[in-house]
């Protein structure tokens, strides 16, 4: 065996493997009745996140007798090692509250999250602040396969609430939510 | 060699066996080379061997957007000294029963390999583990395509946003052994 040739080509595919950034170098066949190469492949995959599944809410001819509720399955999936995450909502009221309005009349709601689904209560949410220590039950970044979904997101407006808007009117407003890899 | 020939054929006429014994190494093969040109015979060209060389490993990086497919090809030099040229391949992962799988851990993402017997390609058949893709032809006229065509084949290696976007993130590594054989 030419070891000094042996040498050479080791000392090659520790040079090709530094440059590849990968843990082993490919290596080369001979010539024969086969010939066998190799090489490595090496990927990373950073951490994500992604919220989908959201509906928008309607509450039309509310009784202002009764608190009014609306609870919806989300799909959240996360890839780090946990499947951890958190949520943070803000509104579209002043600074970011969770209020909706007709011009000059708002009226605030209030948010709940839980790290399951078909829950019709959870966590309150404050605007701004970061719900954190939650898992996902998700395998699809888009709950397309495995859990249909795996959240529970819920809006209240309370009954006092819903007493101090004016009738007949429509009043609007935005949530945004914001999920983060944990 | 045809010299080497003559001077045997006169010695087998005078002393055939000390002439066997001086010239049998050489005699042997120089008789199969003769009679090979003499026939024409074509089959007498061929080694029937073949080599895989100009292989590079894969590096994806980073791989940011999990919702489409992160591919890599290279060209390698793919040598079949057949009559025809022909090879086949056949590849196989480091994954349980060779599968194509990249493990991070005990986290695991499987990737497609694809070939093609020309260069230059994004894609081409897909390589089941373990099985040989057959009937390719190789254009190389030189072992590692030190001569003539600089490459031959094309590699390709998927990773398919359906194995990204489910795979727990992390640093993976793995590798391809790829074996090649005349045909």
């Amino acid at each position: 065996m030419d070891y000094s040739r042996l040498g050479r080509v080791a000392s090659a595919a520790v040079v090709a493997a530094m440059v590849h950034g990968t843990a082993v170098a490919a290596t080369q066949g001979t010539l024969g009745t086969t010939s066998t190469g190799s090489i490595s492949i090496g990927a990373s995959v950073p951490n994500r996140v992604q919220l989908t599944g959201l509906t928008d809410v309607t509450f039309a001819n509310q009784d202002p007798a009764s608190n009014a509720s609306n609870a919806q399955n989300v799909c959240v999936w996360s890839n780090t090692s946990t499947k951890g995450y958190n949520v943070t909502a803000s509104g579209s009221g002043a600074a970011n509250a969770f209020t909706l309005a007709n011009g000059a009349l708002t009226v605030p709601f209030s948010v709940e999250w839980a790290g399951s689904s078909n829950q019709s209560s959870g966590s309150a949410l404050t605007s701004g602040s970061a719900l954190t220590g939650l898992t996902s039950t998700a395998t699809n970044a888009t709950c397309s396969s495995g859990a249909t979904s795996s959240a529970s997101l819920i809006v209240r407006i309370s009954s006092a609430n819903l007493q101090s808007m004016q009738a007949a009117t429509t009043y609007t407003g935005t949530l945004t939510l914001v999920v983060a890899p944990e | 060699m045809a010299r080497n020939l003559a001077s045997a054929t006169v010695r087998l006429s005078g002393n055939g066996t000390v002439a066997l014994a001086r010239w049998g190494v050489r005699l042997v093969p120089a008789l199969a080379c003769a009679f090979g040109l003499l026939l024409g015979d074509p089959l007498a060209a061929a080694s029937n061997k073949v080599r895989i060389s100009n292989l590079s490993d894969v590096a994806f990086g980073s791989v940011l957007n999990l919702s489409i497919d992160a591919v890599r090809s290279q060209n390698v030099c793919l040598f079949a000294d057949t009559n025809t040229n022909n090879y086949n391949i056949t590849a196989s992962g480091t994954g349980p029963s060779g599968a194509f799988q990249l493990s991070s851990g005990a986290a695991a993402m499987a990737f497609e390999v694809q070939w093609s017997s020309a260069v230059g390609q994004s894609s081409g058949a897909t390589l089941t583990p373990n099985v040989p893709l057959t009937g390719q032809v190789s254009a190389a006229t030189h072992q590692t395509c030190g001569n003539g065509p600089a490459t031959s084949a094309s590699l390709v290696v998927v990773l398919r946003s359906a194995a990204l976007s489910s795979a727990k993130a992390g640093a993976y590594a793995g590798s391809l052994t790829l074996v090649v054989g005349p045909e």
